[in-house]
Formats: structure tokens, C-alpha cells, sequence
């Protein structure tokens, strides 16, 4: 094992250089003021006191988590119900259905993205189909509706390859213990299928809501200039004001709320005892 | 007492291969009946019938008296302890228990007593808050029973429970459900693999193979009476000889008379006389009723397992012409090749090829320095189909060649009317060095020799036993007997003394040690 040892320090240093270093930068940028040049930098906290202070940062904020939130939870309303259908079909048709859900991915997420324009603007195709059943056209575009709508087909499907996985390695003999036991089939779900699925639901919405609060291409895109979210305020931070401290302090604040809610579904997932402790 | 449950002729097929094939079974109230069976005998696919768990194709399950084929698993007052438990693992101890009683919504303090009962049944009482994932496979066998028991079902399956435990814990749990069902007093259906759980613990025994019920009884009817070989064998270790059924209390087997206490079969019925290893005694060869030579000795621990052959199978004696002859060598090439003679039966020359007669040969060519086999490109022969003798020339691809001959003669065969049975080998040819370099020397003699035994219907015999009298180590060339025989009547008997390999002995036993079967259709 020994000689072998050796053999990790390329991906220490690979890992050093690409992951710990830039980590390391915003968090020396977060709490710095004066320009980008480093030996000239000074301690200070008025980025962080920058950001609580002013309303308008707040409201982004708000409205970033709130449409994190939504998006998560229509994604686990939407998502659990298909991987509880391909699951419980057969094992041919599984396989089917979970490449057509992975399918897209393959594609790249911009892309996609940009084709939803070309679905929901005002001459777009819904409005053109609205339009032969006489109703419209209506307004989509830079919209919350289109924002959440591309913010739930972007990572539904991890949400969903979650939620199968979890069903398809659950043992059936639970359920036919269940049915032993007297519990029909609403029962069975209730007291064993959604308690024993519940991991793989808080993964997926861990691998949902993440990027989901912290994207900044879909606002922009499907929510125009006017629908800002705190992605785009980094981006603008970093790209155009080239207020790099600035920036670091708000992603710094979001890596934080991450980390806490990371926390907080990591507690629930390990502790199923809870479930079962006696009522 | 009443009739619980009444299978009427269930017929399950799975993939059109049939499982249950018509099986019809009563079980009656407060009955411990154990289901079993080896491996895919339908046991518990009748069990999981029953459970609600699948439908048969045909027949009914009837239930107090009412059709429940239709009747969803958890509408059933019957439960199950699963094969492997299937405890929910998100679950403590407690909540697994009183799941049944939740869904019935139940009021709590009687959830309470209830489970808290069941807990002191399964001694589990210090368990409750316990996650069954932390617990042993006996504890959750205990809860797996606890959460079936706490229902108070009139029947509780139990499909192969005690698989999963090893020996000492599955004899405790043993007595331990065998006491847990006479305090509960309900009816256990069990379906285990395992003769001895199912001796222990059963008022009945069904012994089921193939999808068929082969035999019901009591624990001591199923052991003392079997009704065929398979019942049988399949409960304990039997001595299984054939015989006829002279008149009542009078059987004849190995060409003599015994007393028995067996009646009811026709004048010179064909039977099957079954007897148990620990009813045979070894004694002095001139006391005993049958007379044997020891063919082996098995140490079992508490006793030995001695086997005596009262009687040799079919034999017979070939020649074997071992010759030092050098391999051909071609210097040219630089390869060596050899071949041997051998003998060929009348009936085996029209479906002789090359393969076949390189093998028989044992043609072989070879690069001597490298050691390296080299194919044989050709082989030329004509042959007939009437004795003679026929030369085979085996070349390679370089021109080494070898000549050799194919000897037919007319069948060389024993047949033996009193056994059933033919056996058929022929005289072969072999280098010294060949027979110094097997391996497998028995194998190889039954091979060179094209050895083989079938029964007079035409089924396959295994022939046990190869006798020669020479060293292997050390042959020379000459001409050697070697004798090969079938299995003869052979008798398995517990002995607590040990008995040497060869000795001489006679065979004691009572008129009611022997148990009498009908012939198996």
C-alpha cells in the first residue's frame, strides 16, 4: 500500500491549485476592500454590512430563495410521482424511460434553455397554438412562471433519478409485509414506501434546490434584464462592476445558506430513528 | 377438531412451467403442519398461495369453510413471518410490532398492552426502542414473529424462518417456537427444507416433490412408514433394498426369507424394504441374517457410519497390454508422435470418426524440445463392420506418421439378470509411462477401457469400483487384468465400534425394524 501512496500527491496538488486556492481567494476577497491587487488589501467587514444594509440586495435574496423553494417543490410533486410510475413498471420499460429523462442532458443546458425562448415568446409556439384555439397570445417571457418553468425542466431530472433509485432498490417483501399486516395500498405508501423513499427525495432536492438558488443563466434568459436574482448580482459584481470584494461577500453568504440547509436536510436524512420512535 | 383451511386441487404454473400440480390438503385448527420438501417441490409457493400473495391457476383455497382466493392479503386473517424477515427497517422494534394494530387504529394503551405482551412472549421486553438493523437475525426473527403474532391471526405462515440462523441458535429457536405455538394455540403452517426442524417441531408432516404431495402423516409415521424411496430418503438416511412381499408378515429380499410386521400387499408383490441405519447391528459373519464385507468407515462423532456390501455388483475383467514402445521420431521436423492399438466394439464402427479415433488411439505428436502438442492433420483407415483387424495411419502436417491397429470384435459385455444390469468394457494398449503419469488412474482405466453400465431399461449405472493388481508407479511391460465393477447391495449401519475396512461381518436386525413401501410407479 505504502509505494503506492506516493501516487495521490499529482491530485493533491490538482485539487490544491483548482479547488482549495480559488475557495481561499474569495474568502480573502470577501473580507478585503482596496482594488484587486493583494498586497495592498486591507481587513474589513463593509461588504458584508453592504449587502444586509441595502434593501434591494434583500428583496434578491428573498426572491432567490423563494423561487428556489418552489422550484424544489414542484420538482418533488412532479418528480416523485413518475419515478413511483417507472419504478413500480417493468424492468424493460424502466431502462426506456430513465434514458428518455436523461436524454436531454446530454444536451447542453444553454441550449436547452434557449429553445424555451423560442416556445414562450410572444409570436412563440404556445402562443401560436393558443392562438388556433382562440385564446391569447399571452405574456411568458420574463416571467416568474417562465423562470420556475425553466428552472423545473433544467433539474427535474435529477430529482427524479433520485427518487427512482431509491423506490427500484427498495425491497418488495416490505410491501407484501405491509399487505400481511392489513395495510392496503394507500396505507402500504404512506407507512413504508414514502418513509423508506424519503433519502432519496432529500438528495434530489439537495441536487435541485442548490443550483436552483445560485443560477444566474435561466433568470437571465427566460426572466430578461428587469428579473434579477442573486446569481446575477454576483455575476454583475465580477463581470461588470468589477467589484470582486463585493462579489466574494455574496457568494461567500450564499455558501453559507447552502451550507445550513445542507445541514438541516443531512439531519433529517440520518436520523429515520426519529421517524420511528414510539408516538 | 374443525377444518381450517382446505386446499381442493391447486394447479399454479409459472411461465408454463408447473409448480403445483393438483395438490389437495386439510389443515386443521391449532395443527403445527410443516411443509416439506427439497428446493422447488411448490412449498412454498402453496404457502404464499395461501397468504394471498399469488393465485393459482385452478382449484380453491377455502378458509372456515369460504372461498378467499379473491380475497386481498391484507383482508386475510392469517400472517406471515417472512423467509428473510422483512422487518421495516425505519422502524424501532416497537413500531414494527405495532404496525398491525395502527392500521386497525387501535386505541393506543391497548397498542400498548398488546405489544408489550408480544415483546415478553418473543423475550424481547428490554428491545423496544431498539432499531432492528442493530439487532441479530435471532432477535429479528423474534420481532418478525412478535409483529405477526400481535395481530392474533388464525393462522400464521412461516416460510423457511430458521434458514438464516446457524445450527445451535436454530435448534433454541426451534423449541422455542414449537412452545410459543401450544401457548398461542393457533395453527402454524411452516415450510422448511430441513428434515430434522421439521421432525422437532410438527403434529404433521407434508411431504411434498414436484409440485406434488407425496406423503402425510405424523412425525413417527413419516420416519417408521414412508411410502415410497423418496419419503424415505428424503427424511434420514435409509438402507433401500428391493424385495418381495411373500404374504403378510413375510417379505423376501436378497434371495431370503424375513419376518416382518408389514401386511396388506398382495401374494409376491414387488416391494421396497426399507431399513434405518441405527436399526442394523454388526455382529460375528456366521450370527448374522445377511453377510457382508465392510466397504468403508465414516467417523460421525456420537457414532460411525459403517458401510457393509452384502452382494458385488455386475463385474467385468478386460485385458491390459502395457508395452514400453518408443515414440516415432522425425528428425527432420523434429517431432515425435505416438498411437496405441486398441479395440473397437461391432456396434461402435459406424459412428467411428477421426476424433473418436484419435482418442481411442490416443494419438499424439509432439515437438520434443519445446514439449508442444501438434496437431494431427490426417488420419487414414477402412474399416467394416465385422471383426478384424483394421490399420489406422495418423500423419502431421510435416510427414510424421504412425501406424497403428484397429482390433473389432463382437460386443464385449456382462449382462447380469439378478442386478438388471449390463456392464461393457474392452481390452486396450497403453505405454508404461502413460499409466505412471495418470493422475487419475480409475478415470483413466474406465476411459482407455470405454467402461460403461446401464440398467436393462436402459438407464445409465455408475460404476463404482476399478480393481487391478499392479503398481502404477512401477509397471512393466506384460499383460494385467483389470476389473470393473458396478455398486452391489450395500447396507449403511450406525455402529458406535469401529469395524476395519475388509473384515468380514454378519448383519442383525428385528422383524419390525423393516418397514415395507410399494413399489414407486
Amino acid at each position: 500500500m505504502r509505494q503506492f501512496r506516493s501516487m495521490i500527491y499529482p491530485y493533491v496538488v490538482w485539487l490544491a491549485v483548482m479547488v482549495v486556492v480559488p475557495m481561499l481567494m474569495i474568502l480573502l476577497y470577501a473580507f478585503t476592500k482596496e482594488g484587486n491587487d493583494v498586497t495592498t488589501f486591507r481587513f474589513t467587514l463593509e461588504n458584508f454590512a453592504r449587502f444586509f444594509s441595502d434593501a434591494v440586495f434583500l428583496d434578491v435574496l428573498k426572491r432567490s430563495l423563494v423561487i428556489a423553494i418552489v422550484t424544489t417543490v414542484i420538482c418533488v410533486l412532479l418528480g416523485y410521482p413518475i419515478a413511483y410510475v417507472i419504478a413500480s413498471g417493468p424492468e424493460k420499460s424502466k431502462m426506456f424511460w430513465i434514458l428518455m429523462i436523461t436524454l436531454p442532458t446530454w444536451i447542453n443546458m444553454l441550449v436547452r434553455t434557449y429553445a424555451w425562448v423560442g416556445i414562450l415568446q410572444d409570436d412563440g409556439l404556445l402562443n401560436k397554438l393558443f392562438g388556433l384555439l382562440g385564446i391569447g397570445p399571452f405574456q411568458m417571457m420574463y416571467t416568474t412562471f417562465a423562470v420556475v418553468l425553466g428552472m423545473v425542466y433544467n433539474f427535474i431530472p435529477f430529482m427524479i433519478l433520485q427518487i427512482h433509485t431509491s423506490l427500484a432498490k427498495m425491497d418488495k417483501s416490505y410491501l407484501e409485509a405491509a399487505s400481511d399486516l392489513g395495510a392496503n395500498k394507500v396505507q402500504s405508501f404512506l407507512r413504508v414506501t414514502l418513509p423508506l423513499s424519503l433519502p432519496g427525495v432529500l438528495s434530489g432536492i439537495t441536487l435541485v434546490f442548490l443550483p436552483a438558488v445560485s443560477s444566474f443563466f435561466i433568470p437571465k434568459l427566460l426572466g430578461g434584464g428587469q428579473y434579477v436574482l442573486i446569481g446575477n448580482v454576483i455575476e454583475t459584481q465580477f463581470l461588470t462592476s468589477g467589484d470582486w470584494n463585493f462579489g466574494s461577500a455574496i457568494s461567500l453568504i450564499m455558501a453559507v445558506i447552502i451550507m445550513i440547509s445542507m445541514y438541516l436536510t443531512k439531519k433529517v436524512d440520518t436520523d429515520p430513528a426519529a421517524e420511528g420512535r414510539r408516538e | 377438531m374443525k377444518k381450517l383451511i382446505q386446499f381442493k386441487n391447486i394447479v399454479k404454473e409459472f411461465d408454463g412451467k408447473l409448480v403445483l400440480k393438483g395438490v389437495s390438503l386439510d389443515i386443521y385448527e391449532n395443527e403445527f403442519v410443516t411443509l416439506l420438501g427439497p428446493s422447488g417441490c411448490g412449498k412454498t409457493t402453496l404457502l404464499r398461495i395461501l397468504g394471498g400473495f399469488l393465485t393459482q391457476n385452478e382449484g380453491q383455497v377455502l378458509f372456515d369453510g369460504e372461498e378467499i382466493s379473491k380475497v386481498p392479503p391484507y383482508k386475510r386473517e392469517i400472517n406471515t413471518v417472512f423467509q428473510k424477515y422483512a422487518l421495516f427497517p425505519h422502524m424501532n422494534v416497537y413500531n414494527n410490532i405495532a404496525f398491525g394494530l395502527k392500521i386497525k387504529k387501535e386505541p393506543k394503551d391497548i397498542i400498548e398492552q398488546k405489544v408489550k405482551r408480544m415483546l415478553k412472549l418473543v423475550n424481547l421486553e428490554e428491545y423496544a426502542d431498539r432499531s432492528v438493523t442493530e439487532m441479530s437475525g435471532g432477535q429479528q426473527q423474534r420481532v418478525a414473529i412478535a409483529r405477526a403474532l400481535v395481530n392474533e391471526p388464525s393462522v400464521l405462515l412461516l416460510d423457511e424462518p430458521l434458514g438464516a440462523l446457524d445450527l445451535k441458535l436454530r435448534q433454541e429457536m426451534q423449541h422455542e417456537l414449537k412452545k410459543i405455538q401450544q401457548e398461542v394455540g393457533i395453527t402454524f403452517i411452516y415450510v422448511t427444507h430441513d428434515q430434522e426442524e421439521a421432525l422437532t417441531m410438527s403434529d404433521k408432516i407434508v411431504v411434498m416433490k414436484d409440485g406434488e404431495i407425496q406423503q402425510i402423516g405424523t412425525p413417527t409415521d413419516i420416519y417408521n412408514e414412508p411410502v415410497n424411496e423418496f419419503v424415505a430418503n428424503f427424511i434420514g438416511e435409509s438402507n433401500i433394498i428391493e424385495g418381495v412381499m411373500l404374504e403378510d408378515y413375510k417379505v423376501m429380499f436378497e434371495g431370503r426369507k424375513f419376518d416382518c410386521v408389514d401386511f396388506g400387499f398382495e401374494k409376491n408383490e414387488p416391494v421396497e424394504v426399507v431399513i434405518r441405519p441405527e436399526d442394523l447391528d454388526i455382529v460375528p459373519r456366521e450370527q448374522g441374517k445377511l453377510k457382508g464385507v465392510v466397504k468403508s468407515v465414516l467417523f460421525k462423532g456420537v457414532h460411525y457410519e459403517t458401510m457393509v456390501e452384502t452382494k458385488v455388483g455386475t463385474e467385468i475383467t478386460v485385458k491390459m497390454q502395457v508395452s514400453d514402445d518408443q515414440p516415432v521420431f522425425n528428425a527432420a521436423a523434429n517431432e515425435k508422435m505416438s498411437a496405441n492399438d486398441f479395440y473397437l466394439d461391432v456396434e461402435d464402427v459406424e459412428e467411428l470418426d477421426d476424433a473418436t479415433i484419435i482418442a481411442r488411439a490416443d494419438a499424439q505428436a509432439w515437438n520434443p524440445d519445446e514439449d508442444e502438442l501438434i496437431s494431427i492433420k490426417e488420419v487414414q483407415y477402412s474399416i467394416k463392420k465385422e471383426n478384424g483387424t483394421y490399420p489406422v495411419t495418423f500423419s502431421t502436417a510435416a510427414g510424421t506418421s504412425v501406424t497403428v491397429n484397429m482390433i473389432v470384435k463382437d460386443e464385449n459385455r456382462v449382462t447380469s439378470e439378478e442386478n438388471e444390469e449390463e456392464i461393457f468394457a474392452v481390452n486396450f494398449y497403453k505405454k508404461a509411462d502413460e499409466i505412471q503419469e495418470s493422475i487419475a488412474l480409475e478415470t483413466d482405466l474406465k476411459t482407455w477401457a470405454n467402461a460403461s453400465a446401464w440398467s436393462l431399461e436402459g438407464e445409465p449405472v455408475e460404476i463404482t469400483d476399478v480393481k487391478y493388481d499392479f503398481d502404477p508407479e512401477h509397471i512393466t511391460p506384460g499383460v494385467y487384468d483389470v476389473t470393473f465393477a458396478t455398486k452391489g447391495y450395500e447396507y449403511k449401519v450406525d455402529t458406535t465400534d469401529k469395524h476395519e475396512v475388509g473384515e468380514e461381518v454378519g448383519l442383525i436386525f428385528e422383524p419390525e425394524d423393516i418397514h415395507i413401501m410399494s413399489m414407486e410407479q
